[in-house]
């Protein structure tokens, strides 16, 4: 599914032309972009009607979502259902910019988020009256992060590495790094379980703990952490030999013949 | 001042003179590949220095012990000593993380070096009679490096080298009969035992380290002893040596080395990070955590393991696990080839002679094809112990990655051994002088097995290289004496002969002895010198110009001091009449 985006196309034009096709949509379009309040300026397409602030979710959906899932989230050949998914789940897809996808896909790539906040809520308040129910999107708290490095020790690492750097699974499915996930976002991966993640529902990990877990992974992201200089990636032993081999030994060897040559003169 | 008064005074005492005045004389080869063992000692230097400050604050011991300090994550969290006080070195002492990323940079280093250095060796043939010795204690040393390394690498008890450990230890228990007592012996039990850490503390800086000390010393005793062994060349034969003397030169190179050596190591160790143990977390034995990877130089044994079959079979109701061929007999046979190679080379061609000058590696087609085959087979292996990261980087299923890999182990060795034989084969039949000269036609000969290279089959002649077009020793008469001297006008160089002899035969041995198998002419006089190069011509134009620029200006610059005097001269004549009279009587007089 091709997204017409308004952002993508402009910088293509040529600077004064688009000056003068701006000054011309802001003169046919600025009447009527006054009278609704809360139109997003970038993704609402200026000649289309602007619909009421609750319209805004269906709208999207049947934009962005309804080739695949169906227009009542049932799901088709193309898309699962996307009924009792949970706030959670369709939170988490958009907010990680996995969904929308552009053509299928085993597992989508996090990316940018495609849709603001309030479009993302529209959309999940939109997801949610198909029924179902489903977990809904977590709220987070400050946590322990010693108890959160148990658990994730205990529970993250085996796949998504210790030091959080992601790592293959099987049939090309991957666990992802986790360097950019919010707190939010944490929380949710664990109650919905995405892809080849197993669910964690709350009787595995209560509400604190996942809080705990949350800090953890916050703190793996932070900058501080690596102490010692350039992290490699966290990709361990082998990046190190890498850089042994290409950098130290390259150097050295380098400096080894710089020194035998002068020898030789 | 002092120091001349300390070493005449120790002199009288203990008569070092005579020892030190040899060792000073001591001649290193100029060729740089030389240092690449000297690199390999250094590194060893560094893990020393860096590696007692680690033991001044690293408690080796598996018991309890609880964490507090700068990092919050393990805050009040129970751990083993090892672990914690790791973890303490990293985050609350003072250069601590600095002083043990050095450490371990210049483990990864040292193996390298090592292993450099046992290219060199390999394929220039320096393990040949008479330094085979040399040789078994080189590979003994390898050994022992990679054996240090491992029980450094598992000391801190981090989740990581726990893994390793374990997959170690698992490898030891696939043998059969013995595995099992062997594992529990070296352990002092099962597997994550109490004694783990204290033996590998005491293996990793008393038992190696001195074992490593004691065969430096004797590799270097033999060095000294045997001599270097030296690339062919103009002037260098089976009995000579040339180089650079100890004193000064070549320790000062040596040092300028030491010194580069230090400075690699401790910026990679201020500036990448290396083995971040606590975010691995302490070992716990229900644990994991992925990629998981050893350090590079036993990454191969780890690849095998990944890429070997799981075949599982019984010898009489023994079972043989999986990890018996990749893990113990591939390792086996891995030192064992490195151990009886020079030994089956020499049964090969039955060649007993000694040897000093070393081979160009294009001289020995075979050695070189199976030494590059062997680097390529190791090398893939290292890389598919990568597979499960090369997956998840370019997002290919990691069994697709695996099977690829099955693959290649085999097909990349042949490819580029075969590549490493023609391209020599080729070398050694053609005029090229490297591999970017080579033609099509040199490779197309190559492949031809018929065509007999020119000379002796394998380079243990004295003839330090094919006859070069314009390559000759030049003979001439001067007065009653002789004189020789060795040209060879392609290079440019030119060598004259350092003694005058009687008669032409004199100086026709004394020329053949020093340049094996040069043709030799009889010049009428001594030949005029070679034109000078382009540099040369160029300065010489210069300093002629700036010399003639420097006398006018000097002239120049006296006319002019001439002048002003004589105005001078006449400014007083006219102030004072009586001055000007004597001056003018004084001028009369000249």
């Amino acid at each position: 599914m091709r997204r017409p985006r308004a952002a993508t196309v402009r910088p293509l034009l040529h600077p004064r032309r688009a000056l003068a096709v701006g000054a011309a949509l802001v003169l046919a379009a600025g009447p009527v972009a006054l009278v609704p309040a809360r139109s997003p300026a970038a993704s609402a397409p200026p000649a289309a009607a602007a619909p009421a602030a609750g319209d805004r979710g269906t709208q999207l959906y049947l934009e962005h979502c309804a080739s695949c899932h169906g227009e009542r989230g049932q799901g088709a050949q193309r898309g699962p259902s996307l009924v009792g998914v949970g706030p959670a789940s369709v939170d988490f897809q958009l907010s990680t910019g996995r969904m929308p996808v552009s053509r299928e896909v085993q597992q989508a790539r996090r990316g940018e988020p495609v849709f603001s906040a309030a479009d993302i809520s529209a959309l999940v308040d939109h997801v949610a009256s198909f029924g179902g129910g489903g977990p809904r999107i977590p709220r987070v708290a400050p946590g322990h992060l010693g108890s959160g490095r148990e658990i994730f020790a205990a529970n993250c690492a085996p796949c998504h590495g210790a030091t959080g750097a992601g790592a293959a699974l099987t049939n090309g499915w991957t666990a992802p790094p986790l360097y950019d996930s919010t707190p939010v976002q944490v929380a949710e991966a664990v109650r919905v379980g995405p892809g080849l993640m197993p669910v964690f529902p709350s009787q595995v990990l209560d509400d604190r703990q996942v809080d705990d877990l949350a800090a953890y992974v916050q703190r793996l992201r932070g900058e501080r952490l690596d102490r010692g200089g350039n992290p490699l990636g966290r990709l361990g032993p082998l990046a190190e030999g890498l850089v042994a081999w290409l950098a130290a030994l390259g150097l050295l060897v380098a400096a080894a013949r710089w020194l035998g040559r002068r020898a030789g003169e | 001042m002092i120091t001349d008064r300390l070493a005449r005074a120790l002199d009288d005492r203990l008569r070092l003179s005579p020892i030190a005045r040899r060792a000073m004389a001591k001649v290193f080869p100029d060729h740089w590949s030389f240092m690449l063992g000297e690199l390999a000692l250094y590194s060893f230097v560094a893990l020393l220095l860096t590696g007692v400050y680690l033991t001044f604050f690293f408690d080796a011991s598996n018991a309890d012990r609880v964490y507090h300090g700068e990092y919050a994550p393990l805050e009040g969290r129970t751990t083993s000593a090892a672990y914690a006080s790791t973890v303490r070195l990293s985050w609350d002492v003072r250069a601590g993380l600095l002083i043990r990323q050095t450490h371990h940079w210049a483990a990864l280093v040292f193996v390298a070096a090592i292993v450099l250095h046992l290219a060199r060796i390999f394929f220039t043939g320096a393990f040949r009679k008479p330094r085979e010795l040399n040789f078994l204690i080189g590979v003994t040393m390898l050994t022992l490096a990679l054996a240090n390394g491992f029980t450094g690498y598992s000391l801190p008890d981090d989740l990581l080298s726990g893994v390793g450990l374990r997959i170690l230890t698992s490898v030891v228990q696939s043998i059969p009969l013995v595995g099992a007592w062997l594992a529990a012996l070296a352990l002092g039990g099962e597997f994550p035992s109490d004694a783990m850490i204290p033996r590998m503390f005491v293996t990793h800086v008393l038992l190696v380290p001195a074992v490593l000390v004691a065969l430096i010393s004797l590799h270097l005793g033999i060095l000294v002893r045997q001599k270097h062994s030296q690339f062919p060349g103009p002037g260098r034969t089976e009995h000579n040596l040339v180089g650079s003397r100890l004193w000064p030169s070549y320790t000062l190179r040596s040092l300028a080395l030491f010194a580069w050596l230090l400075a690699v190591l401790f910026a990679l160790g201020g500036l990448v990070q290396i083995n971040p143990v606590w975010l691995y977390g302490p070992f716990e034995p229900a644990q994991a955590t992925s990629p998981a990877q050893p350090d590079w130089y036993v990454a191969w044994g780890d690849g095998a393991l990944r890429l070997f079959p799981s075949w599982e079979f019984r010898i009489a109701g023994h079972l043989v696990p999986a990890a018996f061929f990749p893990g113990v007999v591939l390792g086996g046979v891995t030192f064992l080839a490195l151990y009886a190679w020079p030994f089956a080379e020499r049964l090969r061609t039955g060649d007993r002679r000694q040897h000093h000058l070393l081979d160009r590696p294009r001289d020995h087609p075979v050695r070189l094809g199976v030494g590059v085959g062997a680097l390529t087979f190791y090398a893939v292996l290292t890389v598919a112990a990568g597979d499960d990261i090369i997956a998840r980087l370019i997002r290919v299923p990691v069994y697709d990655l695996l099977s690829l890999f099955r693959v290649l182990v085999f097909v990349l060795p042949l490819l580029a051994g075969l590549v490493a034989f023609l391209v020599a084969r080729a070398l050694r039949r053609g005029d090229a002088a490297g591999v970017g000269e080579l033609t099509r036609a040199d490779l197309r000969r190559a492949a031809h097995r018929s065509v007999r290279p020119p000379e002796a089959d394998s380079g243990e002649s004295e003839t330090p290289a094919r006859d070069r077009p314009g390559e000759r020793i030049e003979l001439w008469p001067e007065g009653d004496l002789w004189r020789w001297r060795y040209r060879d006008e392609d290079r440019q160089v030119v060598f004259p002969g350092s003694r005058a002899v009687r008669s032409e035969e004199e100086a026709a041995s004394a020329a053949r002895l020093a340049y094996p198998g040069v043709d030799r002419v009889v010049v009428p006089g001594p030949p005029p010198a070679p034109p000078p190069g382009p540099v040369r011509v160029a300065l010489r134009r210069w300093g002629r110009a700036a010399a003639a620029g420097s006398l006018l200006l000097a002239a120049l610059l006296d006319r002019r001091r001439d002048r002003r005097r004589q105005e001078r001269e006449r400014a007083e004549q006219a102030s004072s009449p009586e001055a000007a009279d004597r001056a003018s009587t004084g001028g009369g007089r000249t």
